[in-house]
């Protein structure tokens, strides 16, 4: 077995683990739909805080779905919570789903790879290697997009409760700052035995009781 | 004091004290002290009156007493006729006020004078109940020590105190509880303390008290008596017939004088005038009540049901399930309460086991009281159940078995079956339309909320991203390692190619350079540069193709390497070396052919 059909079988088995990866059950996990539905569910019996947590994360598996974009907006828009509509690198970002994205990120991680290296193998076929190298690259971007618009969604939190005190400092004495309302989306920094650490969309930090807020991805 | 002074009972027991004991009267004055009321309220005071018969004007020791705060108010003095003497005396008015509630006992004002009670009430009620005064006692009928008086009652020795078992029925079933209450009498002024809890005689029986005694005020054969009352109850774990009584240690205050004078004092009955008739210490008593007795039977074999759990009263059952009307999955909770009284510990129900077209979990139950010792109550056992399917389900009746003490079998109470209406769920009333379907829910927004989707089979492990899982990024770092070193080593390997190259390149430009050098020399007719410059280009040249040092290049190594065929070079080093030391000068055709023959070197050498 020469060299080059080492490396190669190397790269195979690299994709069959992460097949494996993909293919191994999910016995009790997420789906879009199901979120979707749970977030239609608590929108109904009146409680935004928890519609907007479950649409956040129907929302991170199903980027795309006008559904849950449009019931979102829409369960904000009562609360009086600003609605932003996403722009045209977030929309070409998350094009496709985050699972999809980590794949073509893999695709394009294989088809740069072998086009550099068969650049230093072999003259030949020039553009087509250029060509490769260019679509590999921008696969690997567009997963590197994804993350960096996802990332925000990743780090927030909901509030959950009808109103949730800001403290100054984490502990339940603490003084209060300010008072955010149910269905607020705030960023998390950090937590600290029982508050949260954080930061809403003006800015204003202060930590909060952990009862109060929910966070878009378990920790 | 008036009252006092002018107490017909009073005269007249001075006066016979003074018709039998003159001579004790003249020589030393009579000190006595008085308290009125003997019993108040808390904020309020009485007053205390310290009497001195006599001519002595000995400033007044005023007493102290832990809880109470005297202060003289007054003196006064005044002479009194008694039996048609002179008596002088004086007496000293001091307001007495409590600090806290309970019995005082004020110390008498001579070793040999009787202490005073004091009886501080906390609520205005028992403070409105017969008070004891303490200075004046209406006529008491004599309570004769050591006898039964009515109800039961057995007295102590000295009369001061009784005790009392309250039983409310003889005969019992083993493991059945049964409300007792256990009561202390006692004598207001006679019982100094209590030292201890009442206890039970005997190993058959223990008893827990754990609530503070209810407090009373009763008259008992024309006495005032204070009665505490413990509530418990007991329960007998094994069959047979059971005597036992209870019994408290007490201090009580004892008369040192005979049972003769006992009598007389029996006839005023409260503690000023053993003051003054006589003395008591304190003594260490057992206060014991008459024994009851117990038969405790077997509970009945014959007739047990299975789904006995040895409750032993009278309880009835009811139950409720809420809410009435629910969709399938959602869940229900369904509730049966037992009321009644019995030993509700062990009360237990498993409720609704194994329904077709339900699914049941296990109850929890709670216990709420109504009476001190647990006995009366409702327990709750709750159960939530979930429906499987719509429509109108029927929930079976719910039993309790117990034995009954009073009908003496055992009771399965029932209630009645309960009907529940149950909507199809969300996923059975909708119907899936271009993947989407449509709810029967309503909702606050009007409608304007888009419709649930159907739930597919495709179920993520997680909400954070693929590619942020650190499971999966090992493929795409194993796979960046795996190209950059593949890139790397290819690279390497084609590295002493590119080494090669780049000296040829250097050598090329270098020959140029020398070309363009020997053709400017021509044309200046600089011969010495011309060869110079050619000889240099050929040495360059041929060291890179025979790998040498160019200076290793020389007449005789270009004849070993070429022969025959490298005249012409021999001639050009010969011609070189020529010019450079004789000066020797050429004609312009001999700069044309030994310009062609250096780039003929030069052309082979990039052809190879």
């Amino acid at each position: 077995m020469n060299r080059c059909t080492r490396v190669a079988a190397l790269i195979v088995g690299t994709m069959l683990f992460g097949g494996q990866i993909r293919a191994e059950p999910a016995q009790e996990g997420y789906s879009a739909a199901a979120l979707y539905n749970l977030a239609n569910s608590f929108a109904r019996a009146g409680r935004p805080g928890m519609a907007v947590l479950n649409y956040e994360r129907a929302g991170l598996l199903a980027p795309n779905d006008p559904d849950i974009e449009a019931n979102l907006r829409l369960v904000r828009e009562s609360t009086h919570q600003p609605v932003r509509s996403r722009n045209w690198f977030e929309r070409i970002a998350t094009m496709a789903s985050p699972e999809a994205t980590a794949w073509l990120g893999i695709i394009g991680i294989l088809t740069a790879g072998a086009s550099l290296l068969t650049g230093v193998l072999s003259v030949r076929f020039r553009w087509l290697r250029r060509m490769g190298t260019v679509a590999g690259i921008g696969l690997v971007g567009l997963n590197v997009c994804n993350a960096v618009v996802l990332w925000p969604t990743l780090h927030a939190g909901v509030i959950i409760s009808a109103q949730a005190d800001v403290r100054v400092s984490p502990v339940p004495m603490g003084d209060s700052l300010f008072v955010l309302p149910e269905a607020e989306t705030v960023m998390i920094k950090a937590e600290h035995e029982g508050f949260v650490l954080i930061e809403t969309r003006t800015g204003r930090t202060g930590w909060v009781s952990r009862a109060s807020l929910a966070s878009v991805v378990s920790r | 004091m008036a009252r006092i002074i002018f107490n017909p009972w009073l005269i007249a027991v001075i006066g016979i004290y003074f018709a039998m004991d003159t001579g004790a009267l003249a020589d030393a004055p009579l000190v006595y002290a008085t308290i009125e009321p003997a019993q108040i309220t808390l904020g309020e005071s009485a007053v205390y009156t310290l009497t001195n018969m006599g001519d002595s004007t000995d400033n007044v020791a005023l007493p102290a007493v832990s809880g109470l705060r005297f202060e003289i108010v007054g003196r006064r003095r005044q002479i009194e006729f008694i039996n048609g003497i002179t008596v002088p005396s004086s007496a000293t008015i001091i307001r007495v006020t409590p600090q806290v509630a309970g019995i005082f006992t004020i110390p008498g004002v001579t070793p040999k004078s009787q202490p005073l009670v004091l009886q501080v009430n906390t609520t205005p009620s028992s403070a409105n109940a017969p008070r004891a005064s303490g200075g004046v006692t209406p006529y008491r009928a004599p309570i004769l020590s050591g006898a039964t008086m009515p109800k039961g009652i057995r007295l102590t020795e000295d009369g001061s105190a009784f005790m009392r078992l309250e039983v409310p029925k003889r005969e019992l079933y083993v493991g059945e509880r049964v409300p007792i209450d256990i009561q202390l009498g006692m004598r207001s002024g006679f019982v100094q303390h209590l030292d201890g809890l009442p206890r039970f005689t005997g190993d058959d029986f223990t008893l827990n008290l754990t609530n503070s005694p209810d407090r009373s005020e009763e008259s008992l054969d024309g006495q005032p008596f204070v009665l505490l009352t413990w509530h418990s109850e007991i329960t007998v774990v094994k069959p047979g017939s059971f005597s036992f009584s209870a019994e408290m240690p007490i201090t009580v205050r004892i008369r040192t004088r005979s049972r003769r004078d006992s009598i007389l004092d029996d006839q005023f009955g409260d503690p000023f005038l053993q003051n003054i008739f006589g003395a008591t210490v304190p003594k260490d008593i057992n206060v014991t009540s008459p024994p009851a007795e117990l038969k405790v039977l077997a509970l009945p074999t014959e007739g047990r049901p299975p789904d006995f759990h040895g409750a032993i009263g009278t309880f009835s059952i009811e139950s409720d399930v809420s809410p009435a009307t629910a969709d399938a999955g959602d869940p229900l909770t369904l509730r049966m309460r037992v009321t009644g009284s019995g030993n509700f510990d062990r009360v237990d129900s498993l409720m609704l086991e194994h329904i077709d077209q339900w699914k049941t979990y296990p109850p929890k139950s709670s216990f709420r009281p109504s009476d001190p010792t647990s006995h009366k109550g409702e327990k709750i056992f709750e159960q939530p159940l979930i429906a499987l399917r719509p429509g109108v389900q029927t929930l079976p009746a719910l039993t309790f078995t117990y034995f009954d003490p009073n009908t003496r079998r055992y009771e399965t109470a029932r209630t009645p079956p309960l009907s529940v209406k149950i909507s199809p769920s969300l996923a059975d009333a909708t119907a899936v339309t271009d993947g989407k379907v449509a709810s029967t829910v309503a909702d606050p927004y009007g409608g304007a909320l888009r419709p649930d989707h159907a739930i597919g089979q495709t179920m993520m492990e997680s909400l954070t991203p693929l590619y942020l899982q650190k499971r999966f990024l090992a493929v795409p770092s194993l796979l960046a390692i795996l190209f950059a070193g593949g890139w790397f080593a290819a690279r390497l390997r084609k590295a002493p190619n590119r080494k090669t190259k780049k000296s040829d390149r250097a050598a090329t430009r270098a020959a140029k350079r020398a070309l363009t050098g020997m053709e400017a020399a021509a044309r200046n007719g600089d011969v010495g540069s011309f060869f110079e410059l050619a000889l240099s280009a050929v040495r360059e040249v041929l060291a890179v193709k025979w790998q040498l040092a160019p200076d290793q290049v020389t007449t005789a190594e270009v004849l070993n390497r070429t022969g025959q065929e490298g005249q012409e070079l021999t001639q050009l080093f010969a011609l070189a070396d020529e010019s450079k030391y004789s000066g020797h000068k050429q004609g312009k055709t001999d700069f044309g052919r030994w310009m062609r023959v250096v780039r003929e070197q030069l052309l082979a050498r990039n052809a190879a």
